[in-house]
């Protein structure tokens, strides 16, 4: 009976011992390295934000138009005090995952190799994103001072094409790189810009056959309406 | 000599060679000018035969390229001496027919005229637009005589033009330079200038020819690096001014981008040079002023209100950025006007310009952008000065602008102020 006893009792429970026993030393390192973090992470905040604040960074950001989007989006922070705050809870990530990897449990430490080979592509689609963004503001900004100088009345409408063409490029790119519906993002790409060239083509042919003449004849003969011939310079 | 190889082929370095040195330079950028150059190159003989007959003289074209007889109009222009009166012994006049190399554009087709100049060891030069129809001899002697006779190094022209013709000059470049650096230089960016060997060497020496001036910059960068270096300059009146009529395919908001590029960046340069200047003196005149007869041009007053229309309706998110809030809510105002009533009151638009050269210096934006977006604002300025003047002769369109004039250097204080204060 005592032999009974001890087999199922006293040696699963001294084996549960010895494991948390073991664990433990593993356990309170991970929460040094979480507490260490959170320290490392609050410094790096404000280390950034306050390099970023020297440079004038906020300055670029208001005329990529990020800030005008950030206001826009509800955000009332400066984009310095945003990216000191992301580079903050990243490094309390980076430790977090250090952390996780130091109590040495199989599961975990898989998971953790898992997510960490796919955070290189995470930081590359957040880069697309934000070249898009950029790019896609400096474009819309050059479509519609070209139009309105030339006169053309659409010349908001074709800005926010091109804006609105290349955030979706962009997004586009972004989900690939995440391998989020790779070939489903890839034929909605091509259906959507697809569509949109077709729909132009027929509106423009069909629609508007008398506007287009009419543009061609100007084009080649010469406008009807009164130039100015005065010299500007 | 390794400079000139920089920036010309060798046969023309060959050219020069054997030309030595000369006197006198006469400079003529082109680019299918065809029509026009053969009149200018027989002036510019006749003019150079007349007044400066004892002087070696070179004519050079700097040409961009052209694809007309450009070229050949040049090589074969000649003037009958006896015509025009000229009985005295002419020296032999040596053309150089070159390319320029750098950005297309009068400027770098300038930077060449400097270089041969400073190759030369030329006293005097002048350069000349090739599209005048009313340019004469007489304009040679008015650019050149005040260098070689009177120590000037920089005569800026000084014509009668028709009273809605050269609006950038008149409603920014003129006022502005004369705010600036305070003197009263009517046409600083006038095409046809006289300047002596030291100034042309100095200009060589400068490196912008990668920038605006290499394109239509450069008038306005000759005029104020020569103020602001202390060069001495004045004015020669040469009567009126008639050119080809303009090319329709010369885009406005490139035009604006790069002459008031050139005068922003100007503002940067020479800080110290404007900074306390205040008022503004009248320069040395040369000549004999008289008046002359002009052709009428046509005007689309309702396009250019259209335009400015829809670049405040537009551009309002782009001007909230770059101009105070008094001053577009101004802009609105004017906007709203019917055409009969429209105007755009002085003070709004000297708080404009001043708003977009601190905006510029700020980088508030993209310097191409905020320049351009300039455009629909100039053109409502133009058309406020052509309802107001419509009816206005010469005497009172001077003093239309003369009380802008005064409008900018009132100002000035403002922009002072505002220049080094972070938004």
């Amino acid at each position: 009976m005592k032999e009974i006893w001890e087999r199922i009792i006293v040696e699963p429970f001294e084996r549960f011992v010895g494991m948390i026993a073991s664990f433990l030393p593993n356990l309170l390192v991970s929460l040094i390295l979480i507490v260490a973090g959170i320290v490392c992470g609050w410094l790096t905040r404000r280390v950034i934000t306050g390099l970023l604040r020297v440079v004038k960074a906020d300055r670029f950001f208001k005329k990529s138009g990020m800030m005008q989007a950030l206001e826009r989006s509800g955000l009332k922070d400066s984009p310095s005090r945003l990216i000191g705050q992301l580079a903050g809870w990243l490094v309390v990530l980076v430790f977090t995952v250090i952390a996780l990897t130091a109590l040495k449990v199989p599961a975990v430490e898989n998971l953790l190799s898992q997510m960490l080979l796919y955070l290189p592509n995470l930081f590359v689609a957040v880069v697309i994103l934000m070249i898009g963004f950029i790019l896609g503001n400096f474009l819309q900004r050059t479509v519609l001072i070209a139009g309105v100088n030339a006169g053309v009345r659409l010349a908001r409408t074709a800005s926010r094409c091109v804006q609105y063409g290349v955030y979706f490029f962009a997004t586009a790119m972004a989900l690939e790189q995440l391998g989020i519906g790779r070939e489903t993002v890839l034929i909605a790409f091509a259906i959507v810009f697809g569509g949109v060239v077709l729909a132009l083509a027929l509106a423009f042919g069909l629609g508007g056959r008398a506007i287009a003449r009419e543009y061609l004849e100007r084009l080649i003969k010469g406008g009807d309406d009164e130039p100015d011939d005065f010299h500007h310079l | 000599m390794q400079r000139l190889a920089a920036v010309l082929r060798e046969d023309v370095c060959r050219q020069i060679g054997e030309i030595g040195e000369a006197d006198v330079l006469v400079g003529i950028p082109s680019f299918n000018n065809a029509r026009t150059i053969g009149h200018v190159v027989r002036a510019a003989q006749a003019g150079l035969g007349k007044y400066f007959s004892s002087c070696r003289a070179v004519l050079v074209n700097s040409d961009g390229g052209s694809t007309d007889e450009t070229l050949d109009v040049v090589r074969q222009a000649s003037v009958d001496f006896g015509a025009v009166l000229v009985q005295n012994q002419v020296q032999p006049l040596h053309k150089i027919l070159t390319p320029y190399v750098g950005l297309p554009g009068k400027g770098s087709a300038f930077r060449t005229i400097f270089e041969i100049a400073r190759a030369l060891k030329v006293k005097a030069c002048a350069v000349v637009d090739s599209d005048l129809r009313s340019i004469t001899p007489e304009w040679f002697e008015l650019l050149l005589r005040p260098v070689l006779q009177s120590g000037f190094d920089y005569v800026a022209p000084y014509y009668h033009r028709h009273k809605f013709d050269g609006t950038i000059t008149n409603t920014i470049v003129y006022p502005m330079t004369r705010a600036l650096f305070g003197k009263q230089i009517r046409q600083p960016i006038g095409g046809d200038f006289g300047f002596s060997g030291r100034l042309s060497e100095f200009y060589a020496n400068q490196d912008v020819w990668e920038s605006d001036v290499a394109r239509y910059g450069i008038d306005i960068w000759m005029t104020g690096t020569a103020v602001a270096n202390g060069f001495r300059v004045c004015q020669a009146f040469l009567g009126a001014k008639i050119h080809d009529p303009k090319d329709p395919g010369s885009d406005l908001s490139a035009m604006l981008h790069q002459v008031v590029g050139a005068l922003f960046s100007l503002m940067e340069t020479y800080r110290s040079s404007w900074e306390s200047v205040v008022g503004s003196m009248p320069v040395p005149t040369f000549g004999f002023v008289y008046a002359v007869g002009l052709e009428p041009v046509s005007v689309n007053l309702a396009g250019m209100l259209d335009k400015m229309r829809m670049g405040v309706r537009e551009l309002r998110d782009v001007y909230c950025q770059i101009v105070s809030p008094e001053s577009m809510a101004d802009l609105v105002a004017a906007a709203d006007l019917n055409d009969e009533r429209f105007a755009l009151p002085d003070e709004t638009w000297v708080r404009l310009i001043y708003d977009f050269a601190i905006a510029c210096h700020r980088r508030t934006m993209n310097r191409e952008h905020l320049i351009k977006s300039l455009t629909p604002l100039y053109l409502g300025k133009v058309a406020s000065f052509v309802i107001e003047c419509r009816d206005s002769d010469a005497v009172a369109v001077e003093q239309r602008l003369e009380a802008l004039c005064q409008a900018f250097e009132r100002n000035k204080p403002y922009l002072v102020s505002r220049w080094e204060i972070p938004r």
